[in-house]
């Protein structure tokens, strides 16, 4: 069936397009404009703007550690006794089902789960599977785990630890690594409470920057497409900036990805200690074409922050609101579930959300500074049209700004940037520069063989309004919102890498689990069949 | 013996499915109850009661909302049995009912040292009980896997012997005699000399005051050290229900679809209070596992799924046979040891229907329109 979007200001900065044109879809793809084609199926786009579906790098959705939120906090689900008409998250997606409706209405088509513990990887592909409509992928958390730190204190060789990251991806079916404050976590079981680059995990004898470099080189290695996903240690904390800076320097020029680094734009300045350093972080990530980076922008509003950075979890527990908490030292990483609000009338809070825009703005390069609000721990993904506003209009920060304590502006460099985002680098920063970013050269873009996956948007003179809700949203070339409304029937698929891990490691690895606990490895593997048909799973190649 | 019948009179089993339909269509206020069954039958059973409208609850809710109240009502910290095993130096074993709950399934080598690397050279096992405890139980248990209590700390309740450490862990007086305060002291350095200590506990016999006291202590020895909780789960996979309940709706169960929204309400929706109130009109209850069925008043119809051999005080209105996940049919479900949910292989398969496959029937005749 041919199907034609017709008539729309067409944004897609790969393919070099920003012109009013047609979009062509047949079978799940984008096609070439048939000649003399007749489309089965025609969409009036005039007025709007179509874009590729967006793509979420870093978005905490599903997993133990999400689940234990929601039954942290049953009082902010929609029906909950008192039952007041809003509740903090009233407007989230919070279960599987919101989650895969909400994303589609503002026109995202491709998520990323960033941090699943290896144990826990099948629990978090039967909820992704419960997401409908987009499709989902995973990043496997190493860099605490006692066996890859035991083949680090061994000074194990590169290909042992490859081929130990390759059986870890093979079993948990993810589509890359991620290292959530290297070590700590194992630090933290062994009493210690920071812990920094060239730090030392007791009993293991291995430093953060040893534990970083390892995991780098074995993704490069297996020529896994997306980098070295990299939570890095002193989140929070005024030392975070520099632990930032010295593990871009320490990447030596390699692939890196550093995640949510507003969390570590700060710096001592002022009165209160407490200032923004993303100027600092922006120039060096501007001076460091091997590294990308995604935002973790905070917006005002409560919220839960989900980590599995459990130091730092451990030492926010005093800053919880509502006061409850659950802090896991779990296999690997564990986490930690602390509720938050970040309050317009915080001085700190108010630094945060100025240092997350001035990233964005003062990173040149949109296709290697990444829209993310860490979700939910800036804020929930639903704050998303509020913030591609600010980033497209100057005079709507300003506006925000007068609002916010003056003090805290006077620790920041926001109010000197007159930047504005244009659609084209919208479409860069959430469609084209993502899909390079994961490997996956069949997503965001509208070249014909794309997968036919479309947003369209009314344009309106509320910026915020018109990204919230869009028009027409196509998966794999179904229809699968209209008016903001999302349409019910489109499953969605689990991305995961094609690496087939070798012989040897399948049984150290069952050896291992065997004197641990009592279990071959399979315990920890995700079947072909967990999400009941086969093809619920698609593959995605190394390099 | 009869895989499926109605009124206790054996139907093939389509039959059962359209009566089931029938009885769940013409009732108001239906029920999904028990809810023993692997992931996939969960998430059916969710789907029905989303579709009819019901209220669900899992048979092991008790014991699954004690140990969950005390996170969303304070804070809780856990670790897997898995870490526990690589590295706790000092086991708190704290109450009754921890063989029961699979204490040696899950920690067998308990008498075993931490292998992680830097772990203390010994393991503690420390024991925290109310006088009238279950103490040599547990000590014969730990001896059987070669274990030795190396300390106990018993007071009248257990409220009593956790408030009495706490407060002296916290360095707060407590007005006893000074042999007794020793004593107490003397466990609380214990507790305090741990690297990696692990409270284990089952919720299943500990009140919520306790739950809540003990999470308490864990929090304060933090302070100055490390130490965590592993709280055991009970079977009839309630931890991988629970999850798939989370992750469904947001909610744990004693939830309904009554009203649309999910309404979570742990007294409205118990379902043996809705059965003995008459409030429900009719039951689905599922349990896979071989747990018995329970012993409520058949005065609304029962619609049974369960393995063989349960048995009924009357005949349910409609009985389905169902197979067993991990005997009779592959799936996932909740691995105590693995704390985490985990996929299993059939041991030897046989055509028994899984839950999952009646019940995604039965949602199938309902929406077909059951005949009446």
């Amino acid at each position: 069936m041919l199907t034609r979007i017709a008539g729309g200001r067409v944004v897609d900065p790969q393919n070099r397009r920003d012109a009013v044109g047609d979009i062509w879809m047949c079978e799940g793809r984008i096609v070439a404009p048939p000649e003399g084609g007749r489309a089965n199926r025609e969409f009036d786009a005039s007025g709007m703007v179509v874009m590729a579906g967006a793509i979420d790098i870093h978005s905490h959705i599903a997993g133990a550690n999400v689940n234990t939120a929601r039954l942290l906090l049953p009082e902010w689900s929609r029906a909950y006794a008192p039952r007041p008409a809003r509740t903090p998250l009233s407007a989230l997606g919070w279960s599987t089902i919101e989650t895969g409706r909400a994303y589609a209405a503002m026109g995202f088509t491709t998520v990323i789960e960033p941090a699943v513990a290896p144990h826990q990887a099948l629990h978090a592909h039967l909820e992704l599977a419960d997401v409908p409509i987009i499709d989902k992928g995973l990043l496997c958390v190493l860099g605490n785990d006692d066996y890859l730190l035991r083949l680090l204190r061994d000074k194990a060789g590169a290909s042992e630890i490859a081929a130990y990251v390759a059986w870890s991806l093979a079993a948990t079916r993810a589509l890359g690594v991620k290292v959530i404050n290297a070590g700590a976590a194992a630090a933290f079981k062994a009493n210690v409470r920071s812990f920094s680059l060239d730090d030392l995990v007791p009993g293991y004898g291995v430093s953060a920057r040893a534990i970083v470099k390892a995991l780098q080189r074995a993704v490069i290695d297996l020529g896994v497409p997306h980098p070295l996903h990299v939570h890095c240690g002193n989140l929070g904390l005024p030392a975070g900036a520099d632990s930032v800076i010295a593990t871009i320097e320490a990447a030596e020029g390699l692939p890196l990805h550093l995640a949510h680094i507003q969390f570590y734009a700060y710096g001592q300045d002022g009165e209160k200690k407490f200032s923004s350093a993303a100027a600092r972080l922006a120039e060096c990530v501007n001076a460091h074409k091997n590294v990308t980076v995604d935002v973790g922008q905070a917006m005002f509003g409560q919220t839960v922050t989900i980590s599995s950075d459990v130091m730092r979890q451990f030492g926010a527990m005093g800053l919880a609101s509502p006061k409850k908490w659950a802090i896991v030292d779990g296999d690997s990483n564990g986490g930690g579930i602390i509720p938050y609000n970040y309050r317009e009338s915080d001085y700190h809070n108010a630094v945060q959300w100025a240092a997350g825009l001035e990233l964005f703005l003062l990173i040149d390069d949109p296709s290697r500074v990444f829209f993310t609000t860490d979700h939910p721990n800036g804020a929930p993904y639903t704050a998303y049209p509020d913030l591609f506003a600010l980033l497209m209009d100057r005079d709507l920060r300003a506006r925000w700004m007068e609002r916010l304590p003056k003090a805290a502006m006077a620790m920041t460099t926001l109010a000197s940037i007159r930047r504005e985002y244009t659609l084209g680098e919208i479409a860069l920063m959430t469609r084209s520069a993502p899909a390079k970013l994961l490997g996956l050269p069949d997503r965001g873009h509208l070249g014909a063989g794309a997968k036919a996956d479309v947003a369209a948007y009314r344009l309106g003179p509320d910026k915020g309004a018109t990204l919230r809700a869009a028009a027409l949203v196509f998966k794999d070339g179904d229809l699968v919102v209209r008016d903001g409304r999302a349409l019910a029937g489109h499953l969605g698929r689990a991305l995961s890498l094609g690496i087939a891990p070798d012989a040897a490691i399948e049984r150290r690895m069952d050896d291992y689990y065997q004197s641990r606990i009592g279990l071959g490895a399979a315990f920890m593997k995700v079947p072909a069949h967990a999400l009941g048909p086969a093809d619920r799973f698609e593959s995605v190649p190394c390099r | 013996m009869a895989q499926s019948s109605i009124g206790g009179r054996a139907v093939p089993l389509p039959d059962a499915i359209d009566e089931a339909a029938r009885l769940i269509a013409k009732s108001r206020r239906p029920l999904v109850a028990g809810l023993g069954a692997d992931i996939a039958g969960a998430r059916a059973a969710l789907r029905l009661a989303a579709q009819i409208g019901a209220s669900f609850d899992h048979m092991h809710s008790s014991w699954l909302l004690r140990d969950l109240d005390v996170a969303r009502e304070h804070g809780v910290m856990l670790t897997t049995p898995g870490e526990a095993r690589l590295r706790a130096d000092v086991v708190l074993a704290v109450g009754a009912g921890l063989a029961e709950a699979g204490l040696w399934h899950v920690w067998p080598d308990m008498a075993a040292n931490a292998s992680a690397p830097g772990a203390a050279a010994a393991r503690r096992i420390l024991r925290i009980d109310a006088e009238a405890g279950d103490g040599v139980g547990f000590e014969a248990e730990a001896a059987r896997d070669g274990a030795q209590i190396n300390a106990s700390f018993v007071a009248a309740t257990l409220s009593e012997a956790l408030a009495l450490v706490r407060a002296r862990v916290a360095k707060r007086p407590v007005r006893l005699g000074a042999a007794r305060v020793a004593e107490i002291d003397a466990f609380v350095a214990q507790l305090r000399s741990a690297a990696f200590g692990v409270a284990v506990w089952s919720a299943g016999q500990m009140n919520a005051l306790s739950l809540e006291m003990l999470c308490g202590l864990v929090r304060d020895l933090n302070a100055a050290t490390r130490f965590t909780g592993l709280a055991l789960q009970p079977g009839d996979n309630a931890a991988g229900v629970l999850q798939a309940c989370g992750w469904t709706t947001g909610l744990p169960m004693r939830t309904s679809f009554g009203r649309g929204d999910a309404d979570h309400d742990p007294w409205a929706f118990e379902a043996g209070r809705l059965m003995a109130s008459g409030e429900a009109d009719c039951a689905v209850w599922i349990s896979a596992y071989g747990a018995p069925a329970p012993n409520w008043p058949r005065k609304p119809p029962l619609i049974a799924l369960c393995g063989d051999g349960a048995v009924f005080a009357m005949p349910p209105s409609v009985e389905i046979r169902v197979g067993r996940p991990g005997v009779d049919h592959a799936g996932i479900d909740y691995c105590a040891r693995a704390g985490t949910l985990s996929a299993f292989a059939a041991e030897r398969p046989t055509d028994a229907p899984s839950v999952a496959y009646v019940l995604d029937q039965l949602s199938s005749a309902l929406a077909r329109g059951a005949p009446c």
